[in-house]
């Protein structure tokens, strides 16, 4: 037994390390570098008022304190002019200009040496001049064609006439016209493969994972350890009540629409259930929210959060009555959206478990339908259920997302929902990582179970 | 294909709920397709700003609002329409798209197994090569050239290039490895195991959070999330036409044609295909369901589609701002529901008709 329960434990491993790669590499691939705009925003913030040098710096500390400066990584394979440390350039039109350049000329050693020219030359106008200047030097960080280089180096010279800076200007010219002579465009037609070895992101991100250290969030830089736990346990009490209540709700429908005397409350119940399960889950929780947590109707709910505010001192005790309040609704909502699925799994066990020939014997031996259902049925239909338990909860969690965000409460799904909208990728793929891994548990909690409940699978599996 | 038309035409005359739904899914079909020449009096992103949030029945500044305006004056009857349209829009082609996607991986993933696909190493080395070829001067470098500026000549030589390549691997390099012994060992391909792994990584969480994670990397889009979509539905199709090919596969029919040397593409697209349509658009119908309902949900979060995208979800969106406003729910809540409501009835009855038939 336990060899197999192992046996699909590293069956499972495979599936979930890749969607977990998957995401963590996409994660860091298609976006840009997530922070910089705080850093960039020149009208107000609190990086605003630094000079560009100084942002800069902030940006540069930023990047290797979150360890984005580092390769993603073991290897990459790249066109030939595409330079690797493209991410450390600062401000992004100088980032893009440069890349311009790489691309077009193809020979890094002139592209760096033309390019650093220009910043000296920027730098050693100084300030008094800035202001006059500043539009040459814009056009300049975004001129790439040969041609219209050429132009700008013929005609700097009649617009400045500053003795100070003859070295700087010299040097810009030679790098300019040493880049045109020595461009290689036709690089990128190679690729390049470079190895980086073990000091990339997603080696650390991998080991620290492995030792349960998820990182920091790019938002407010606390451990994302921290603030999944604090998340985890408001959504934790909600799914847990849900999954037990809309069992037992759905457990007795069952039995009822099972009895042979309900046929009309089949035809009633029946396709209700069926409309239930197509209105979305974000419907029904606004429609109820709508009706009973509104003044304009009934309100017998509080809408929103989980009234921390109201919960200073008290007891446990009153705690979990202000808390109950609060978690109804949602939990109503996350009950009725699974109660039309498991209902009609429920029935639809019962009534072929009825077929059967104990069920038969029971009914001859003189039992009354309802004691056939409770004594007898009950406990063969409970095997199968233990598997839809272990599909039901992912879709609670799913539903989680919707109702947390909602009815704002703090939990995985709100914290998911705002960490999407702000872009903060540890923590996404936190949470990916940790639903993953609940539900491999919980697929394996579920074969142990089942092969607890009916021993044929015990034997057969083993 | 005959098969199903007449499951429909029974399913028409002898269930009323299946005729509801359908005829309820023909006239939102046509509505959609009238859209340009219907009397509407508002588009649905014009803002009335002397009017945000009327009640229903309220005369606007240029027609009646009948169904009631939103935060910024916007008519919901107005949206109500084109958010069928969007939905549309979206649903039917990434349905389709991730259909054929998961038809193409299932099949083959059942057809083939892990041990029927067999290629020689020297095939195998060269199809790796030149699909890394493919994928660095087709889609690598004319992307990147794209994003800097380079002017067009570059990226067509590039083109040039893999052309050239490609003739050098398969015209020189492939003859010439074929006279190595070595090189003329048989591997076969693992497909199912490919394919269930690749199924089971993208179910292994749920579709709704996955779509939001991937649906943050990218920049909110219209396009961009119909591929995220397409990209996640397909599990199911491919799960489905694998265990149907399973099953064809042992039909006697099946193994007579495959006996008699029916080549494998005609096997599959004129024995196993149409065998499986049934259980195929059943999974259509119901994935175009939960595929509203998740459009509507993101549109609803406000991730992964631009505000200016009309949907219902944005619509009913607006109740968040002024519960009091019944008529953002209520209205498109009604569509939103029936909609589903419809499709999973359409898919219901056609599964128990296919079922019975067995």
């Amino acid at each position: 037994m336990l060899q197999y329960i192992f046996k699909r434990f590293l069956l499972s491993l495979p599936a979930l390390w890749l969607l977990v790669t998957l995401v963590f590499l996409l994660s860091r691939l298609l976006t840009g570098t997530p922070g910089e705009e705080q850093i960039l925003q020149d009208g107000g913030g609190f990086y605003s008022k630094g000079s560009t040098a100084s942002r800069e710096k902030a940006y540069i500390s930023y990047l290797e304190r979150t360890g984005q400066n580092l390769p993603l990584f073991y290897f990459t394979i790249k066109a030939t002019p595409e330079p690797d440390t493209l991410h450390l350039v600062h401000p992004e039109a100088h980032r893009t200009f440069l890349k311009q350049l790489h691309w077009q000329y193809g020979n890094p050693v002139a592209v760096n040496r033309y390019f650093t020219s220009i910043k000296n030359l920027e730098q050693a106008l100084g300030t008094a001049h800035k202001n006059h200047f500043q539009p040459y030097f814009e056009s300049l960080y975004q001129t790439t064609s040969p041609e219209i280089i050429k132009q700008a180096l013929a005609s700097f010279p009649k617009v400045v006439s500053n003795a100070s800076i003859n070295t700087e200007v010299a040097e810009w010219e030679a790098a300019g016209e040493n880049l045109i002579q020595e461009q290689n465009t036709y690089t990128y037609l190679l690729p390049s493969f470079r190895w980086h070895g073990t000091a990339n992101q997603y080696h650390i991100w991998f080991i620290n994972a492995l030792q349960g250290d998820m990182g920091i969030s790019f938002r407010d830089s606390r451990p994302v350890n921290t603030i999944l736990y604090d998340a985890m346990a408001n959504t934790w009490w909600l799914i847990l009540i849900s999954i037990i209540v809309a069992f037992m709700i759905s457990f007795e429908l069952g039995m009822l629409l099972a009895m042979p005397q309900s046929i009309k409350l089949r035809k009633l119940l029946l396709p209700s259930l069926f409309i239930i399960d197509s209105i979305p889950l974000f419907l029904l929780a606004l429609l109820l929210l709508v009706l009973l947590a509104t003044p304009s109707f009934l309100q017998l709910f509080p809408v929103f959060g989980l009234g921390y505010h109201t919960m200073q001192g008290g007891s446990w005790l009153q705690r979990i009555g202000i808390l109950s309040q609060y978690m109804a609704l949602p939990a109503i909502c996350l009950t009725l959206s699974n109660i039309p699925y498991l209902t009609s799994l429920i029935y639809r066990s019962f009534s072929e478990e009825s077929k059967k020939d104990y069920a038969r014997t029971a009914k001859a031996k003189g039992f009354s339908e309802r004691q056939v259902i409770r004594t007898q049925l009950l406990r063969n239909t409970l095997l199968p259920t233990i598997t839809v338990l272990s599909e039901a909860l992912p879709a609670l969690v799913a539903g989680a997302i919707v109702v947390e965000t909602i009815f704002a409460i703090p939990g995985m799904g709100r914290l998911l929902v705002d960490a999407v909208l702000a872009r903060d990728y540890p923590v996404i793929v936190a949470i990916v990582l940790v639903v993953a891994v609940f539900r491999v548990v919980l697929y394996l909690l579920a074969d142990v179970g089942y092969s607890l409940a009916d021993p044929r699978i015990r034997h057969a599996a083993s | 294909m005959i098969q199903l038309l007449t499951g429909f035409k029974q399913l028409w005359h002898e269930k009323l709920a299946f005729k509801i739904a359908a005829s309820y899914m023909l006239l939102l079909l046509a509505l959609v397709l009238a859209l340009p020449v219907l009397p509407i009096a508002y588009s649905p992103n014009e803002l009335d700003l002397h009017y945000t949030f009327a009640r229903p029945l309220t005369k606007g500044s240029d027609a009646w609002h009948w169904l009631g305006t939103d935060v910024l004056g916007r008519d919901v009857w107005a949206n109500i329409l084109y958010g069928a349209r969007s939905a549309m829009m979206i649903s039917f082609p990434v349905m389709l798209f991730s259909t054929v996607l998961g038809l193409v991986a299932g099949t083959s993933a059942g057809f083939f197994g892990n041990n029927s696909l067999k290629v020689s190493r020297a095939a195998a080395l060269v199809s790796v090569l030149s699909l890394s070829a493919i994928f660095y001067y087709a889609l690598y470098l004319p992307l990147s050239l794209h994003s800097t500026d380079l002017p067009l000549k570059y990226t067509w030589l590039s083109l040039l290039f893999l052309l050239l390549i490609l003739l050098v691997l398969h015209k020189a390099l492939l003859p010439l490895l074929k006279k190595w012994r070595f090189a003329e060992v048989q591997l076969s391909l693992p497909l199912d195991y490919l394919v269930l792994r690749l199924t089971e990584a993208f179910t292994s969480i749920p579709r709704l959070l996955l779509i939001l994670a991937l649906a943050s990397f990218l920049q909110p889009s219209v396009v961009l999330l119909s591929i995220i979509f397409a990209a996640t539905f397909w599990t199911s199709t491919a799960r489905l036409a694998r265990a149907e090919m399973l099953k064809i596969k042992q039909l006697p029919y099946f193994e007579a044609a495959q006996s008699i040397g029916v080549p494998r593409m005609q096997l599959l697209a004129r024995h196993a295909l149409p065998n499986m349509l049934g259980p195929v658009v059943v999974t259509f119908t119901f994935g175009l369901a939960g595929l509203l309902a998740l459009e509507s949900t993101l549109s609803f979060l406000g991730i992964g589609v631009p505000g200016t995208f009309v949907s219902w979800g944005r619509t009913i969106a607006g109740i968040r701002s002024n519960t009091s406003a019944w008529w953002l729910v209520v209205f498109p809540g009604i569509a939103l529901a029936a909609t589903v409501w419809a499709l999973q009835t359409i898919s219901y009855h056609l599964l128990n008709y296919f079922g019975e038939r067995k």
